[in-house]
C-alpha cells in the first residue's frame, strides 16, 4: 500500500497513535479519548450507539462506521475543492496525505481492496488540476517558493500514486456520470444480491446439481446485473448469452484463461468473477475441464475475502464447500483424471481429453489445500463472531459440513495413496474433534444426523430427475434444454462422494483412527500435534495416566520451545486441560505441576490464546497485536479460565499451606509455588479486606483459615465458588477436595503447634479433622519417617510424644548462619583456585571430599523432601524445584558454580546442559520479547531445572530413553 | 488364587518350549482344571515337533486310542524332515564329532570357512544347513543336541542374525537342560549383544524384555541369582522396559529387592516405580510394600502378606520346592516371609516410643514368647535400639537425636581447618605473584 508508505515519512508515532485510537473504538473500548477533541466526541457517541446494538445486528456496525469513514472521506475531498480554487498546493499537498490516511481507514472497514470511488473520484480531479497548473507557466512562476515545492512533490506524488489506481481512473473517466456517489449502495447491493443467491442455496440444494430453480434465478441475475453494468461487461455477457451448445471447448477455455489473467488485477470485481467462472463450469465441455474451471471458482472464491484478519463471507463459504465436494465428484467418477500442483501444464489441450478418454489426464491443483483453507476460514469466522450471537450457533453448525469435506477429501488423498497428505486432513479432522468430550461430540453427531436427513428429504426430487436424465455411464450431455431459460449444464456429475460425514459412536474410535493415520504417515509437525490433541483427549476423558505417558513418551515438552507458536499454543492448552484432569483424580501435585507454569508469568490468556491480555511493562505494535488475535481460539474450545484459576490456587494452596507452616523459621527457604506466595503477600499487606468476590479472593480467605487451623471454613469457602457446576463428577471432586482439605489441614496443625505439645491423642485428632483413624495414623507417620515432625507414637496410650528437638529461633538463625560460612567459605576456596588455576594439591582434594559430602548431603535432604510427597516421574516437581533455587538467591548461585564444578566427574554433562538451557531460555527472551513467545520461556526453564535435580535427572534420563523407544512404538 | 497367576501374560515373552514347565507346574497345583491345562499343552505342542507327546496328551485328555489323522500325518512329515536335515548336516556334524579335527579350529572364522571348505568340501550351504538341524533337534526336544550344534554353528556362522538366532536358542537349550552356570553366560553374552546391535529401540526394547523374561529362570535357580536379578532388572534400560512393557515383572523385582538384605538401598527407588506402575499393574507384593512404605498402614501390610504366601506358593518362579533332610521346603517363601518381618517391624519401630508386645507379636504373625525371643535377639545383635518393659509388656525405644549444638559444631569445625589453610595457601601465592 502506497499510502502506508506516505505516513511513514510524515510522522510515525503520530499516525500510529491516531490508528490504534481508531481500533480502540472499534473494539468497544468505551473510555472517552481526551486527544480526540470535540469532534471525535460525536465518534465516539455514534460508535457507542452502535455497539451497543451490536449484539442485535452485527451488520449495522459496520455499516455505521463504513458511513462515518466516508464522509470523513467526503470532507477532505471538499477541503481540496476548496484549496484548488485558491490554489494553496502546500495545503492541497497535506489533504491530499490526509486523504491516503483516510482511504487505509475505508478500506479497513469495508474490508475490500478496492478503493471507493470518493477518492478515485478525488484523484482524477487532482490530476487534471496539476496537469492544468503545469500547463499554466506563467502561474506557475508567480507561485511562492513554498507553493512551488509542494507542486512539484505533488506531481511525483500523484504520478506514483495514480500508477496504483490506473484501472479504476480510467473506468472513472470512461464513465464518470453514472457512477457518480452510487459506489456505496452498488456495493451493497451486490452483496445483498449474491446474500440472497446463496441463501437460498441449503447445501443439499447446491447438492441438486443445477437443477432448473436454481437457474432460473441465476439468470434473473444475470439481467440484473446488465443494467448497472458497464459496457466491457456487457460485452462479455453477450458471449455468455449465447446458445449454449455452440459453445465449444475453446471459447471456454480461452474465456477461463481471461478471467484467470484478470485475477488478481486492481479494479477487477471478485464476486463477479466468481459468478462467470460458475457460469463456465455449467458449460465446460469435459469432465477435465469442468474440473477445472470448478478449481478456479473456488479459488476464486477464497479471493473474496480481501485480507488476512477478515474471514470468508459465511455464503461464501457454504458454496465453494459444495464446489469442491463437486469436484470430488468428478474425480472419484473419472479416476483417470489426476490433480497434481506439481504437473506442468504441458499442453494446453489436456482438459479437451473427453470423458471417454483412456490414458490419464493432469489437471493443475490442490484439492488439500483448499481443504486447509476452508478450515482455515471456518476457523477465522468462528474467531470474528461474536460468540454470543445466534449467529455463531449458526456457523458452528457448518462443523459436519466441514468433516464431511474432510473425510471425503482424505479418502480421495488415500485412494492416490498421497501418503503426507493424508496425514495432513486427518489432523484438520482431528482438530476439530479433540476437545470436544463424549456429549459434545454426541450432540455434533446427532446434528450431523438431523442434518443431512433434512436435506435428504428436500433432495429426493430433484436428484431422482437428474439421475434419471444421466442415464447410461453417468455421464451424459444433455440435449434436451430445460424449460427454464437457464443454460443447463453440458456435464453432469452425479453426487457420488456421501454428502455426510460418518462419525463412529465414540468420539475416542475416532481419534484412534485418525491419530493412527498420523503418527504413521505425518511429518514431524503434524505427529507433534497429533500426539497433543491426543494427550488433550485423553485428558478430557478422565484416562490422565495415559495422557501422561504419552506427553512423558513424546519428548514433546523438551522441543516444544522451537515449534512455531500455534503449536505451543495447543501445547499449553493441553497441559491445562491435563492439570484438570489430575486434579479431577485427586492427583494434587501432578496437577499443580502442570498449571503452576501456565500461571508463572501471569499471562494465562496469552498462553492459552483466549484473549489478550495487556501488559504493564511493553506496549505491543499493532503488527504483533494483529499476530497474536490471529491466534486466538475460537470461543466454544475455550478452557474456563476461572476453572483453571481455582484449580491451580487450590493444588497450591494445599502444597504451600502445610510448606509455610513446616518452614515457618525461613519463609524464603522452600517456595513450592512463587504465584500463590506472591498473591497471599499482597492479600496480606491490605489493610481492609472486603467480602471475597472473585476466586482469588475466595482461595484466599480459605488459605488463611487452613493456615489458622480452621479446615471447616477452608472447604466452605472453596465449595461455595460457582465454577464446580462446571467440572464433570462433581460430587466426586467437591469429597475429594474435602479430604484434601482436611489431611493438610493436619499436617499445617502439627507443623504449626506440634512444638508445643508434649504429647498429643489420636482420637482428638480424629475429631478435630474428622478422618479416620488409619488416614490419620498414616499420615503422620509419614511425616515421622520424613523427619518432617520429630515425634513419635506411644502405642498403648494411642498418643504421639513430641520429642521438642524443634530448633528454637536462636538455634535456627545459629544454623543458618553455620551454612551461610560454608558457603562463604567455599566461595573463597573457588576464588582461589580461579586465580592459581587448579589450585594446591592439597586444598583442592580437600575439598574436593568436602564438596562430595556436601553434595550428598543435599541431595539427601531434598531426596527427604521429596520421598515424602511423590514420585520422581511426575512433572510437580519442577515447580517446586525452581521455586527452590530462585528462592536461596546468591547463595544458591556460588553453589550452583560450585556443584558444576564439582561434580563434573559423573554428572557434569546433565548439569552443564541445563545450564545452557537456562540460558538459552534468557536468550531466548531477548530475541523475541514480542508476543506470547517469551512466555513459553518458563517452559524450557522448568525443563532445564528438572534437569538439574540430581536425582530426578536420573529419572528423566531414564524416561527420555523409556520414552525413545516407547514413542517409536506407538509411531 | 488364580488371578495373581502371571502365566498367561508372561506366556507371550518365552518360547514355547520354556513354557512347558509352566504348565506343568500349574498342573501340578490345580489351580486350573486339568482338561484346560492339557489343552493348552496340546496348543501348545502343535507347533513344535515334538509329536509323539502331543499324541500322548491327546489321548489322556479324551481317553481315546487314537490320535487324529492330521497328528499323524505330521509325525512322518517330521521325521522325513529331520532325516533330510540330517542327511544334508552329516558331513559337518561328523567333522564335529572328531574332537581331533575340531582342535584345529581357530578363532578366525574366515579362516576355519576356508579350512573346511577345502579340506572337507563343506560349504556354506552345510553350515546352513547346521543350524537349521539344530533348530529342528530343538523343536523335537532334544536340547542338549540342538544347544552342542548350535554352539559350534557360532563358531563358525559369519551371518550376525543367525548368530543372534542361535544365541537365544542356545540360552533356551541350556535353561531347558538346568545347566544354570551355563545359562548365565549365555544370558550374559545376549544380553551384551541386544545392547551393541544397532537394532531400532523398539526392537531392543522388546529384545531386552524377552530377555528378562527368560533370565526369570536363571535367576530363581541359580545360587548367585538374586544378586544377578536386581543388577539386571536395575539397569537403567531394564528398568525402563520394564516400565513401559512388562510391569508384572516388579513382582520379581520387589521379591529379589525384599529377600536381598543387602540390597535394601535399593528399596526406595522400587517403590518409586511400584508407585508409578500402580495403575498398570499391582499384585499382593507390590501392595504389600506399597502398604508399608506409601501409607505405613500396618494393618494392610499385614494381610497383603498373608495374600503374599498363597501367591508366592502358586507362583513357578518363587515357590520352588526343595527337597531337604526329606523335608520340602520352599527356601524362597520362608526367606520372604522373614525378611517381610523384618521391615514391617523396623518402619514400626522407627515411628514408635513404645510399643505394646502383644499387639506387635499379633503384626508379625507370631505368638507373645515368639514375638519376645525375636525382638530380645534383634537387641542383642544390636540391630535395635530398645529396651524391654517386661512388667509392662512393651518394648521402649531408645532415641537418638543429635543435639543441635551438635550440629552446628558439626558444620563449623571444618571451617577453621579449611580457612587455615586456604590462608596460608594464599600468602605464598600473592608473594609470588608480587614477585
Amino acid at each position: 500500500m502506497a499510502s502506508r508508505f506516505w505516513t511513514q515519512q510524515q510522522s510515525d508515532s503520530e499516525s500510529e497513535e491516531e490508528e490504534e485510537i481508531e481500533e480502540e473504538e472499534e473494539e468497544l473500548e468505551t473510555r472517552p479519548d481526551p486527544r480526540e477533541g470535540a469532534a471525535a466526541g460525536s465518534k465516539y457517541l455514534s460508535a457507542n450507539l452502535s455497539d451497543s446494538d451490536e449484539s442485535d445486528d452485527q451488520r449495522r456496525v459496520v455499516r455505521s462506521a463504513k458511513d462515518k469513514r466516508f464522509d470523513e472521506m467526503g470532507t477532505i475531498v471538499e477541503q481540496m475543492k476548496n484549496y484548488m480554487k485558491i490554489n494553496d498546493w502546500v495545503s492541497l499537498q497535506e489533504s491530499f496525505e490526509k486523504l491516503n490516511k483516510q482511504l487505509e481507514k475505508v478500506i479497513r472497514v469495508t474490508e475490500s481492496e478496492k478503493a471507493p470511488r470518493v477518492y478515485i473520484k478525488a484523484l482524477v480531479m487532482l490530476e487534471d488540476f496539476l496537469v492544468q497548473a503545469l500547463a499554466n507557466k506563467d502561474a506557475k512562476k508567480k507561485m511562492s517558493s513554498s507553493n512551488a515545492k509542494s507542486l512539484n512533490y505533488m506531481k511525483q506524488k500523484l504520478k506514483k500514486n495514480n500508477k496504483l489506481y490506473e484501472a479504476e481512473i480510467e473506468l472513472y473517466r470512461q464513465k464518470p456520470e453514472s457512477e457518480e456517489d452510487s459506489d456505496n449502495d452498488e456495493e451493497d447491493e451486490e452483496g445483498m444480491e449474491s446474500e440472497v443467491d446463496y441463501s437460498d442455496e441449503e447445501p443439499g440444494n447446491i447438492a441438486a446439481g443445477y437443477s432448473g430453480s436454481e437457474d432460473e434465478e441465476e439468470e434473473e441475475d444475470e439481467e440484473g446485473w446488465e443494467k448497472k453494468r458497464s459496457k466491457k461487461d456487457k460485452l462479455m455477457d453477450k458471449q455468455f448469452m449465447r446458445d449454449p451448445s455452440e459453445i465449444t471447448w475453446e471459447m471456454v477455455d480461452k474465456k477461463v484463461k481471461e478471467i484467470i489473467a484478470a485475477r488478481g488485477r486492481k479494479g477487477t470485481d471478485r464476486t463477479e468473477q466468481v459468478e462467470q467462472l460458475t457460469y463456465l463450469t455449467r458449460v465446460a465441455k469435459t469432465p477435465a475441464q469442468k474440473l477445472e474451471v470448478l478449481m478456479h471458482v473456488v479459488s476464486a472464491q477464497f479471493d473474496v475475502t480481501p485480507n488476512l484478519n477478515t474471514h470468508l463471507p459465511v455464503a461464501v463459504w457454504k458454496k465453494s464447500v459444495q464446489n469442491i465436494l463437486s469436484i470430488l465428484d468428478i474425480l472419484s467418477q473419472y479416476r483417470n483424471i489426476e490433480v497434481d500442483e506439481r504437473v506442468e501444464p504441458e499442453s494446453d489441450t489436456e482438459t479437451q481429453k473427453g470423458a471417454d478418454y483412456e490414458g490419464p489426464i493432469y489437471v493443475r491443483g490442490n484439492i488439500v489445500a483448499f481443504l486447509e483453507r476452508i478450515d482455515d476460514e471456518l476457523f477465522k469466522s468462528l474467531q470474528c463472531i461474536d460468540p454470543h450471537t445466534k449467529e455463531y450457533v449458526e456457523r458452528m453448525r457448518d462443523e459436519p459440513l466441514f468433516m464431511t469435506l474432510a473425510q471425503n477429501v482424505q479418502d480421495y488423498v488415500q485412494r492416490i495413496g498421497d501418503k503426507s497428505a493424508t496425514a495432513r486432513v486427518a489432523l484438520r479432522r482431528v482438530e476439530h474433534v479433540y476437545y470436544k468430550p463424549q456429549e459434545v461430540y454426541e450432540a455434533m453427531r446427532k446434528l450431523a444426523e438431523a442434518q443431512t436427513s433434512n436435506v435428504a428429504e428436500e433432495d429426493e426430487l430433484p436428484t431422482e430427475v437428474d439421475e434419471g436424465e444421466s442415464g447410461e455411464d453417468g455421464k451424459v450431455i444433455e440435449i434436451k434444454a430445460r424449460e427454464s431459460k437457464a443454460p443447463p449444464s453440458f456435464v453432469v456429475i452425479p453426487e457420488i462422494v456421501p454428502r455426510r460425514p460418518t462419525f463412529p459412536d465414540l468420539s475416542r474410535v475416532l481419534m484412534d483412527q485418525l491419530v493412527s493415520t498420523i503418527y504413521k504417515y505425518g511429518d514431524e509437525r503434524t505427529r507433534a500435534r497429533a500426539m497433543l490433541c491426543d494427550i488433550y483427549h485423553h485428558a478430557i476423558s478422565e484416562e490422565f495416566h495415559t495422557a501422561r505417558d504419552l506427553l512423558l513418551m513424546s519428548h514433546l515438552q523438551e522441543n516444544v520451545q522451537v515449534m512455531d507458536i500455534s503449536t505451543q499454543i495447543l501445547f499449553n492448552r493441553t497441559m491445562a486441560q491435563l492439570g484438570l484432569c489430575a486434579f479431577r483424580a485427586a492427583l494434587i501435585n501432578e496437577a499443580h505441576g502442570c498449571l503452576s507454569e501456565l500461571y508463572a508469568g501471569g499471562r494465562i490468556k496469552e498462553l492459552l490464546a483466549q484473549g489478550v491480555s495487556q501488559s504493564r511493562y511493553h506496549e505491543k505494535t499493532p503488527e504483533q497485536e494483529k499476530l497474536e488475535r490471529r491466534r486466538q481460539m475460537p470461543f466454544h474450545m475455550h478452557i474456563n479460565l476461572e476453572l483453571l484459576e481455582a484449580v491451580h490456587l487450590i493444588c497450591a494452596m494445599l502444597l504451600e499451606v502445610p510448606n509455610m507452616a513446616a518452614n515457618a523459621h525461613d519463609i524464603k527457604r522452600k517456595v513450592i509455588s512463587k504465584t500463590f506466595r506472591r498473591l497471599l503477600d499482597i492479600n496480606e499487606r491490605q489493610t481492609f479486606l472486603g467480602p471475597p468476590e472473585n476466586v482469588r479472593d475466595h482461595m484466599m480467605v480459605a488459605t488463611r483459615s487452613l493456615s489458622n487451623g480452621n479446615w471447616q471454613k477452608a472447604v466452605e469457602v472453596v465449595q461455595s465458588l460457582d465454577v464446580w457446576k462446571l467440572i464433570p463428577r462433581r460430587e466426586f471432586v467437591l469429597d475429594m477436595l474435602k479430604s484434601k482439605i482436611q489431611e493438610e489441614g493436619l499436617r499445617t496443625y502439627l507443623f504449626t503447634y506440634s512444638s508445643y505439645y508434649d504429647a498429643l491423642s489420636l482420637d482428638q485428632l480424629m475429631t478435630i479433622f474428622e478422618l479416620e483413624e488409619a488416614q490419620v495414623h498414616s499420615i503422620i507417620s509419614k511425616m515421622m519417617i520424613a523427619e518432617e515432625l520429630h515425634a513419635s507414637w506411644d502405642q498403648p496410650t494411642r498418643c504421639i510424644v513430641t520429642h521438642n528437638v524443634e530448633p528454637t529461633r536462636l538455634q535456627a538463625l545459629a544454623s543458618q548462619y553455620a551454612e551461610k560460612l560454608t558457603v562463604l567459605v567455599e566461595g573463597n576456596e573457588k576464588a582461589f583456585d580461579a586465580r592459581t588455576g587448579g589450585g594446591l594439591e592439597g586444598i583442592s582434594s580437600m575439598r574436593r571430599k568436602e564438596g562430595q559430602d556436601y553434595a550428598g548431603a543435599a541431595s539427601g535432604r531434598r531426596q527427604n523432601e521429596y520421598t515424602g510427597r511423590q514420585n520422581y516421574r511426575e512433572f510437580g516437581n519442577a515447580g517446586n524445584r525452581s521455586g527452590f533455587t530462585g528462592g536461596r538467591g546468591a547463595g544458591g548461585q556460588t553453589r550452583g558454580g560450585f556443584y558444576r564444578d564439582q561434580r563434573s566427574g559423573q554428572a557434569n554433562s546433565r548439569n552443564n546442559s541445563s545450564y545452557t538451557a537456562g540460558y538459552q531460555s534468557t536468550r531466548y527472551q531477548d530475541a523475541y520479547s514480542s508476543v506470547g513467545r517469551t512466555t513459553y520461556q518458563g517452559l524450557s526453564s522448568a525443563g532445564a531445572s528438572r534437569n538439574a535435580q540430581p536425582d530426578a535427572a536420573g529419572r528423566m534420563v531414564n524416561l527420555a530413553q523409556g520414552g525413545l523407544t516407547r514413542s517409536s512404538g506407538r509411531f | 488364587m488364580a488371578q495373581y497367576d502371571l502365566t498367561l501374560t508372561i506366556a507371550p515373552y518365552l518360547d514355547r518350549h520354556l513354557v512347558f514347565p509352566l504348565l506343568e507346574f500349574l498342573q501340578e497345583k490345580q489351580l486350573y482344571t486339568d482338561d484346560h491345562i492339557l489343552k493348552a499343552k496340546i496348543d501348545l505342542l502343535a507347533k513344535t515337533n515334538m509329536v509323539d507327546y502331543a499324541v500322548d496328551i491327546y489321548k489322556s485328555l479324551y481317553h481315546t486310542e487314537y490320535p487324529l489323522q492330521e497328528m499323524l500325518d505330521r509325525r512322518t512329515e517330521v521325521m522325513d524332515r529331520l532325516k533330510y536335515l540330517e542327511e544334508l548336516a552329516a558331513p559337518l556334524v561328523s567333522f564335529l564329532q572328531n574332537p581331533a579335527l575340531v582342535q584345529e579350529l581357530r578363532p578366525d572364522k574366515q579362516y576355519n570357512l576356508q579350512m573346511l571348505h577345502d579340506r572337507f568340501q563343506i560349504r556354506s550351504e552345510q553350515i546352513e544347513a547346521l543350524y537349521q538341524f539344530a533348530k529342528f533337534q530343538f523343536e523335537c526336544g532334544n536340547y542338549s543336541g540342538a544347544g552342542d550344534f548350535l554352539y559350534q554353528y557360532r563358531t563358525l556362522c559369519t551371518n550376525v542374525d543367525r548368530s543372534f538366532s542361535a544365541l537365544w536358542g542356545k540360552l533356551a537349550a541350556e535353561i531347558l537342560m538346568q545347566n544354570w552356570d551355563v545359562a548365565v553366560e549365555e544370558l550374559n553374552r545376549l544380553k551384551e549383544t541386544i545392547d551393541s546391535r544397532p537394532d531400532p529401540p523398539l526392537t531392543q526394547l522388546k529384545n531386552r524384555t524377552w530377555l528378562m523374561h527368560w533370565s526369570l529362570f536363571i535367576f530363581f535357580n541359580h545360587e548367585n541369582g538374586r544378586n544377578g536379578i536386581i543388577d539386571l532388572f536395575f539397569q537403567e534400560k531394564y528398568l525402563n522396559a520394564i516400565q513401559t512393557n512388562a510391569p508384572h515383572l516388579l513382582r520379581y523385582f520387589a521379591t529379589a529387592i525384599i529377600i536381598n538384605k543387602r540390597r535394601r538401598n535399593m528399596l526406595k527407588e522400587l517403590i518409586k516405580v511400584i508407585q508409578q506402575e500402580h495403575y498398570t499393574y499391582k499384585d499382593p507384593i507390590t501392595e504389600f510394600l506399597e502398604c508399608l512404605y506409601v501409607d505405613y498402614d500396618f494393618e494392610g501390610a499385614q494381610q497383603k502378606l498373608r495374600e503374599c504366601e498363597e501367591l508366592i506358593v502358586n507362583d513357578f518362579f518363587l515357590g520352588k520346592q526343595v527337597q531337604e533332610n526329606g523335608y520340602l521346603t520352599m527356601p524362597l517363601r520362608d526367606e520372604f516371609l522373614e525378611n517381610a518381618r523384618l521391615f514391617i517391624f523396623e518402619t514400626y519401630c522407627r515411628i514408635h516410643q513404645c510399643i505394646d508386645i502383644g499387639i506387635l507379636s499379633q503384626k508379625l504373625n507370631m505368638t507373645y514368647g515368639d514375638a519376645e525371643r525375636w525382638i530380645v535377639n534383634l537387641i542383642r545383635n544390636a540391630r535395635l535400639d530398645a529396651k524391654i518393659d517386661s512388667k509392662m509388656g512393651t518394648v521402649v525405644m531408645g532415641t537418638q537425636h543429635t543435639n543441635v549444638y551438635e550440629q552446628i559444631i558439626e558444620k563449623t569445625k571444618q571451617l577453621a581447618v579449611r580457612s587455615y589453610v586456604l590462608a596460608s595457601n594464599v600468602s605464598p601465592a600473592s608473594a609470588t605473584i608480587q614477585a
